[in-house]
């Protein structure tokens, strides 16, 4: 008489089938979410450019003379230097309308740059250009912070873009 | 053997997806991306002729942006050009043409005469390296400032100020590359090498393995 062997059958409990199904159904709607949102929506991820020399970055090319310069009418770039505890420039004025590009490098540490009310949300550091396009409809000042802790004065590293009517 | 199936189709999806991963993180093919199009534009080169970009569709463009006054300590970006035109010289690209293009912002100053001198200083003997400049200063910010997105703005003793940027176009006239700052990497090593990326990818998509070129573009295999 050969030995009865029970095959193991796996019993799993009718919630738990539905919990694993819900979390395969989120992993799916999340992928989607981001697919959707990159493509659809044009959500732009900073992307680091080619590497500068931070130690030389500030004495020539565009960032010597950071700050906000006009390409053609309500179209502009602006250069900005971030060094402990400042931004220069710390202050932009552009007409509404306006669209800025930023082009955003650190001569020494890290640090961030966050500009409120726009998807402008960058880390910035050393040896590395970010690079982001804003469009301010809205008259109003927009602030930025450096949002990555650089040390001591961390606090007083902001700024802002005045965008007049 | 529905189970068969269903293992074989998992089996499937998963070689699929390993092979995916593969080609984003191995890069067996690398190109430059599309950025944006190009700005169209008519100008006057230095023989006193009308070009505009549609003369130079099928080929290679790297643009730059001067004015023939421009002397130390002025950037001058025409001597990244005049290396990178030796460089090409000597490369072989196949049969896909390059043209390097200086066009100059200075209205008032540099005329077609100016220019011919001009690029005679810098060695430009034929239409592989060219020069041209516009008549009206409006209708030129609007070519180089909103379309190519380039920065020059006149000085009151007639000088300009500006930073050199280099824009490499394809044949279709689409923007694959902007170099506005000085890099690690030397300009002139960079940019001859990407006119070589760009060169491969024109002789090479061709057939099955244009589909492989479009991968590499959709999973931004990008030439660093």
């Amino acid at each position: 008489m050969s030995p009865q062997v029970n095959a193991p059958h796996l019993e799993v409990d009718v919630y738990e089938k539905r919990w694993l199904l819900l979390s395969v159904v989120l992993l799916v709607l999340f992928t989607l979410a981001i697919g959707l949102s990159s493509f659809a929506y044009g959500i732009q991820v900073p992307s680091p450019e080619q590497r500068v020399n931070p130690n030389t970055v500030a004495q020539e090319g565009p960032w010597a003379q950071p700050g906000l310069r006009e390409l053609a009418p309500g179209k502009y770039e602006a250069y900005v230097l971030a060094q402990i505890w400042t931004f220069l420039p710390n202050t932009i004025t552009v007409k509404a309308g306006s669209t800025v590009t930023f082009y955003i490098t650190s001569k020494d540490v890290q640090h961030g740059f966050q500009l409120e009310g726009t998807n402008v949300n960058l880390m910035v550091l050393p040896g590395q250009v970010s690079k982001l396009t804003a469009t301010f409809k809205q008259p109003g000042e927009y602030r930025f912070v450096c949002h990555e802790y650089c040390g001591v004065g961390h606090h007083t590293m902001f700024g802002k873009v005045v965008v007049e009517p | 053997m529905r189970r068969a199936l269903v293992y074989g189709l998992a089996a499937l999806v998963g070689l699929l997806v390993i092979a995916a991963f593969a080609f984003v993180l191995l890069q067996p093919i690398q190109v430059l991306p599309r950025i944006r199009l190009a700005p169209a534009w008519v100008l006057r080169d230095r023989e006193g002729r009308l070009v505009s970009n549609e003369d130079l569709r099928g080929q290679i463009v790297l643009y730059t942006f001067t004015y023939t006054r421009c002397r130390p300590p002025c950037p001058q970006p025409d001597r990244t050009m005049q290396a990178i035109y030796r460089r090409l010289a000597a490369a072989d690209l196949g049969d896909v043409p390059v043209t390097l293009m200086t066009i100059s912002f200075d209205v008032a100053h540099d005329s077609p005469a100016v220019l011919k001198a001009y690029a005679a200083a810098w060695g430009a003997e034929d239409d592989r390296w060219r020069f041209a400049v516009g008549t009206d200063p409006q209708r030129l910010k609007t070519v180089i400032g909103e379309g190519f997105q380039v920065y020059y703005q006149p000085r009151e003793d007639g000088r300009f100020d500006f930073d050199p940027v280099y824009i490499l176009v394809d044949g279709w006239g689409i923007i694959r590359r902007e170099y506005r700052y000085r890099t690690l990497t030397p300009d002139v090593d960079r940019i001859v090498r990407h006119i070589g990326v760009l060169a491969e990818e024109v002789q090479n998509s061709r057939g099955a393995a244009r589909l492989a070129y479009e991968a590499a573009h959709l999973f931004l295999c990008y030439a660093p």
